[in-house]
């Protein structure tokens, strides 16, 4: 498998108070990569060195094969960002920031530029400084898709927008990863935007990679167990994380890599379990994030 | 067609997809010949990764629900009727278990079940 993005032993320090220690990160060539993790947990800035917006203090970076920051012209003409903050010249119109956006890309597409103007119903003679945030929003994802660029790395681009123009916004970006196959890697906080459309998924808490899986993985191992009568000490075929009393009667249990066979195992123990609870991926999210932070953390959570 | 396509389902979403494909050709929603959305417009229009449309259509390609013709799209082939049935059958049970666990939850008995089913199909009916 190749991948889009490849990190590996990066370790980066902002003064005393953030650190990422040590990160390994592999977004494979066409995943769509949803990349998840409270504030503050170091998401932003491990974009900002993707993109060579940073400097590590150790560690390798490659994206789509090349060194960063060593390559970044030739990396960065190849990707498409969408930050967090837009930042143009708000005395720009809408037209001149697509002229200026367009200099930069020999692989800028007029065409689907001028579509995708009159889809997002923008109007061309409007002040950067003017527009609305939704429609900020807009124009920098057209700004990047029209780019037509090997790398989309968009880091919570329809956060804080209403339902209208993020749905605009992600049906532009689908459309455009089923034609032509790029690989996405975007962060969020809107969860179920991103259980939608990815087949990836990274976590990040506090400067660390909690965990890395394909989608279905993720969502598949992750259950929450409602058991009664079971031993104090249990050696059991899947991964627990955590064990919490109901009163009296019941256990909660929070676990990981579960099959549906291992109901067996329940009974080997004079156990039995009452239910198995689904989690969707914003439940994973917030168990994975609590095991992480009152756990030890366990040689096959972190890679 | 597809409103009901919920990513919080521990049901994959190119299952859900294809099960709702599936019940559209059996109750003749959707007609033999009849061209289906492109992936791209699908994938864009429900905003999931096309690789799920991708492998619904293959899935139904595959019982012969569906045809991908290479370079013209993908359409729905001619079931026939006992096929359809069957399906719809299939799609009754299911609907059904669905509706017994939920009563086992919430503490309704099968004979109380039984008789509001009877009751509201009555009234249906009338």
């Amino acid at each position: 498998m190749t991948h889009a993005i490849d990190i590996r032993g990066l370790h980066y320090r902002a003064g005393r108070s953030f650190e990422i220690p040590s990160l390994d990160l592999r977004v494979p060539t066409g995943a769509i990569y949803g990349f998840l993790g409270p504030n503050g947990s170091g998401k932003t800035t491990t974009i900002r060195l993707v993109l060579g917006l940073l400097r590590p203090r150790a560690g390798d970076i490659r994206v789509l094969d090349r060194p960063m920051p060593r390559q970044a012209a030739d990396v960065l003409a190849r990707v498409g960002y969408v930050p967090e903050q837009p930042h143009l010249d708000p005395t720009l119109t809408v037209r001149e920031a697509m002229r200026f956006q367009a200099a930069f890309y020999p692989t800028w597409d007029h065409a689907w530029a001028e579509e995708l103007l009159v889809a997002f119903e923008l109007d061309e003679r409007r002040l950067f400084g003017k527009l609305s945030k939704g429609q900020k929003g807009k124009l920098m994802m057209l700004l990047a898709l029209a780019q037509r660029p090997e790398l989309l790395v968009l880091d919570e681009p329809t956060d804080g927008l209403d339902p209208v123009v993020r749905r605009d916004m992600l049906a532009a970006l689908i459309d455009y990863v089923s034609e032509g196959g790029a690989t996405v890697f975007i962060s969020s906080h809107l969860v179920h935007e991103l259980e939608r459309m990815c087949d990836w998924i990274g976590v990040m808490d506090q400067g660390r990679l909690v965990t890395e899986l394909p989608m279905e993985r993720f969502k598949n191992g992750i259950k929450r167990l409602v058991v009664s009568g079971a031993p104090p000490a249990v050696a059991a075929p899947f991964s627990l994380l955590s064990r919490e009393r109901n009163g009296a009667a019941t256990e909660t249990w929070l676990v990981r890599g579960w099959e549906p066979e291992m109901h067996a195992f329940f009974d080997s123990v004079g156990a039995s379990l009452q239910r198995v609870i689904d989690l969707d991926l914003e439940d994973g999210f917030v168990e994975l994030l609590r095991t992480f932070r009152t756990l030890p953390p366990r040689p096959e959570e972190v890679r | 067609m597809f409103d009901h396509i919920d990513p919080r389902s521990p049901t994959p979403l190119y299952a859900q997809l294809a099960s709702r494909l599936r019940l559209a050709v059996a109750a003749g929603e959707l007609r033999p010949g009849e061209a289906l959305p492109s992936v791209r417009r699908l994938a864009a229009q429900l905003r999931v990764n096309p690789a799920t449309v991708v492998q619904a259509y293959r899935d139904l390609e595959h019982e012969g629900f569906l045809e991908m013709r290479q370079g013209a799209g993908t359409f729905v082939r001619d079931v026939p009727t006992g096929r359809r049935t069957s399906e719809r059958i299939r799609q009754a049970t299911v609907l059904v278990r669905q509706l017994i666990a939920d009563a086992g939850r919430l503490g309704v008995s099968l004979d109380e079940l039984h008789s509001a089913i009877l009751e509201e199909m009555g009234a249906k009916a009338s």
